[in-house]
């Protein structure tokens, strides 16, 4: 690690690098850390944008989607004349015009069970903005066998989520054992979500992803915390480790191959750790 | 039995069912579906289709919007 920072960089971090708790020596750890969001919509809006400001280093975005006129009511990464394009491509930009620091690595497709570990491998953290469940239980299972923390989160109309999953603490599955059947949970798209909401979630995310590369706070494991937008109000849902749990439990997975992410994402037999 | 059902972010009910029903029985009391949620006793998710054994749970909607 590098903890020299340049004269630019020491004005661009100052409010930072002035406080205690992150400094010079953690400024210097996140321009040299490396996170994966995967889902550059609502969530990973907010998240690319702070962890860029921040001075994450290297940050991966995933994404197979382009813009859609009708994301910019809360994808504030991407702009009117984004329409059309790549995500991936638009996120990029929009870092390169905020913070010259920061490396985007854009993988222009979707994450899945063939590429997911790959992909997580190259990364010190992932934060999942992804749009479905097959996806949130892939990245759930592929970071935890690689040890790899993911910073979770999710939003419904008014309310939303966010937890963190570290190697040691419980996981995503610890808390929903399996994805309900395709169909039967509603998306944004069919139901709406305030436009501010993924604003405030992300932000809740990147907020933990931060603390989690510097190594500082009390991050959200094995606690929900879960927010009313209507309510302004939030409320933290603490979940326990399930010794029964196929993937973080005894006799849990140690390979993604016999796992079905097209349908409820169960896993009926899983094979003992080596 | 009478049983707190904390919706988290919602209400909480009190609910009465019979002894042996289940715990997807008490979902149906206030109109959820195991599918779209997890119910939690002491932090833990229950099997559906277990009897209730706890006078207080925690539901937590399973969302997936990004």
């Amino acid at each position: 690690m590098s903890l020299s920072l340049d004269a630019t960089q020491l004005d661009r971090y100052s409010r930072h690098l002035i406080t205690d708790e992150i400094g010079p020596e953690g400024q210097a750890t996140l321009l040299d850390s490396s996170v994966l969001v995967v889902g550059a919509g609502g969530l990973g809006a907010p998240v690319i944008q702070y962890l860029a400001a921040a001075g994450v280093g290297t940050l991966g975005v995933v994404d197979d989607d382009v813009v859609e006129r009708s994301n910019l009511q809360r994808q504030v990464i991407h702009a009117d004349s984004d329409v059309g394009r790549p995500k991936v491509d638009s996120a990029a930009a929009f870092v390169a015009d905020l913070n010259p620091d920061v490396t985007v690595e854009t993988h222009d497709r979707r994450l899945s069970p063939d590429n997911a570990a790959e992909l997580i491998a190259d990364y010190d953290l992932v934060v999942d903005g992804s749009d479905n469940f097959p996806t949130r239980y892939l990245l759930n299972d592929a970071c935890r066998l690689a040890e790899v923390p993911l910073v979770n989160g999710a939003v419904y109309k008014f309310e939303g989520q966010v937890t963190t999953l570290v190697p040691d603490g419980p996981c995503y599955r610890c808390l929903f054992p399996e994805a309900p059947d395709p169909g039967t949970v509603p998306d944004c798209a069919t139901t709406g979500v305030l436009g501010v909401l993924p604003g405030t979630i992300g932000c809740l995310q990147a907020t933990e992803a931060v603390k989690l590369l510097v190594g500082v706070g009390d991050p959200l494991v094995g606690t929900l915390l879960s927010y009313d937008a209507m309510e302004l109000a939030t409320e933290r849902v603490p979940y326990q480790q399930s010794p029964d749990c196929p993937v973080c439990g005894e006799g849990g997975i140690d390979s993604i191959a016999a796992v079905d992410y097209s349908d409820g994402c169960g896993i009926d037999d899983p094979q003992p750790n080596a | 039995m009478d049983v707190t059902v904390d919706v988290v972010s919602e209400t909480t009910h009190e609910v009465s069912i019979d002894d042996g029903a289940t715990y997807a029985d008490l979902l149906s009391a206030i109109d959820y579906s195991p599918q779209e949620v997890s119910v939690l006793v002491d932090g833990s998710p229950v099997p559906e289709d277990q009897p209730v054994a706890a006078d207080t749970v925690q539901v937590v909607r399973l969302i997936k919007g990004g």
